[in-house]
């Protein structure tokens, strides 16, 4: 087990940090642990970032950050929770007001009023207004470290697949937009003119395509981004994680590293309480299976710990065993 | 056309180019310009083909762009949902 700390020694190009894994097995306490420990004891520049609709770094860091923008919650450590609906209502105000300066009207008509007012409730435009602010944050370029709390796993996987999808379909929307304005130029020439006014369609695609495609490049490459699955030694996870490490092959992914958490200490096998030590024997059996299946993909095991891991003292304990493992916990 | 001339001679140059550019270049300039118009439309297809009852992706980008294109909705729906006959092979 190498532990995060040499991890990132090791990739010291690493700018992206994503955990994933199914819901509830600390995908949020890694992630905080993490940005704890890059910013307080390396004095690096970090932004946590969940993407969670259930206000889960709040709790974790205790303090009421959703949907409030960049949050420091230590020095160096900023800490964000999107509120998406919060910034869809606020995309689609501000769509509104530009319809409303751009043509002068009171009202938008009808027809498109109702246009927008159905777009912003598909579920799709969740996922794509989370995915706009990692996408901004991230171009943005403000931090050493940005650490993604991704919702559970085939949700987080959907919105890699969606990097390609949305830079490949805003490359052909602009390309389009190109040829039109390539007709436009060649008519003002016939005419003996010139195209006066530069093409605001043109200037929105390319800041979009500047945005996503950097994502894209970032979130692709190996280099910059490392992914790690968090698992607990059951047999659930355990399948979980292979489905995982298939998608991954799938979209072409490596991923960096797993994290085993919730492991109850081995010396509680011979606890007088039955429940205390079947349990340990169950999680050592399935350690094992861990240790043969995705051995060398261990990077860290942390174990249960006596307290729910809150507050930020607690995350700098999380942060030992994430970043520095002991060989046996 | 640019800017008109004045004096005999400059009305007489500005007539010369506009008669000139009506036989040779007119049809081309209509030509491309449809060209551009039928462009348009493919482009706003791409981005709100949900008005017409054709998924596209995700609707948050198109409504970045959708302000733009508010202008050539109405002609677009209105080429798109024409009836079409055999003249079109001629007319376009």
């Amino acid at each position: 087990m190498i532990g995060l700390r040499q991890y990132l020694e090791q990739n010291s190009e690493t700018k992206m940090i994503i955990f994933a894994g199914k819901g509830g097995l600390g995908k949020t306490t890694c992630s905080a642990a993490l940005a704890y420990h890059l910013a307080v004891n390396e004095g690096k520049r970090c932004l946590c970032f969940s993407t969670d609709p259930q206000a889960s770094l709040s709790d974790i860091f205790e303090r009421d950050i959703f949907g409030k923008g960049e949050i420091e919650v230590a020095p160096n450590l900023y800490v964000v929770e999107i509120d998406a609906d919060k910034r869809i209502r606020e995309y689609i105000e501000d769509v509104k007001r530009k319809i409303r300066e751009m043509y002068k009207m009171e009202e938008i008509p009808p027809e498109i009023e109702s246009y927008i007012e159905t777009s912003a409730v598909e579920p799709a435009m969740y996922e794509s207004a989370t995915y706009d602010a990692m996408a901004e944050y991230l171009a943005e370029g403000k931090y050493d470290y940005y650490i993604f709390d991704m919702p559970p796993f085939g949700h987080g996987v959907r919105m890699i697949a969606m990097a390609e999808i949305l830079s490949m379909w805003v490359d052909r929307i602009t390309d389009a937009r190109k040829k039109a304005k390539e007709y436009d130029e060649i008519a003002a020439t016939l005419r003996g003119q010139r195209v006066l006014s530069e093409d605001k369609v043109l200037e929105e695609l390319y800041d979009i395509q500047r945005k996503l495609g950097f994502f894209k490049d970032v979130m692709l490459d190996r280099r910059k981004t490392a992914f790690f699955m968090v698992m607990t030694p059951e047999k659930m996870s355990i399948l979980d994680t292979e489905r995982a490490l298939d998608m991954f092959k799938e979209l072409g992914l490596t991923l960096s590293g797993i994290v085993v958490n919730q492991v109850l200490p081995s010396r509680l096998a011979n606890n007088p309480s039955k429940l205390l030590a079947h349990r340990v024997e169950m999680q050592q059996r399935y350690l094992d299976e861990i240790r043969r299946k995705f051995g060398g993909k261990v990077v860290s095991v942390i174990p249960m710990f006596d307290r729910e891991p809150k507050g930020l003292s607690m995350l700098g304990e999380v942060a030992k065993y994430l970043v520095n493992p002991p060989t046996a916990v | 056309m640019s800017e008109k001339r004045s004096g005999v001679f400059g009305k007489l140059k500005d007539a010369v180019k506009q008669v000139t550019y009506g036989m040779a270049l007119h049809s081309q300039v209509t030509g491309v310009l449809k060209t551009r118009m039928y462009i348009e439309h493919l482009f706003t297809l791409m981005i709100l083909g949900d008005m017409l009852g054709l998924p596209i992706l995700p609707p948050y980008y198109s409504l970045r762009l959708l302000p733009y294109t508010i202008p050539s909705i109405k002609s677009w729906k209105h080429r798109f949902y024409r009836e079409r006959d055999f003249t079109d092979i001629i007319y376009g």
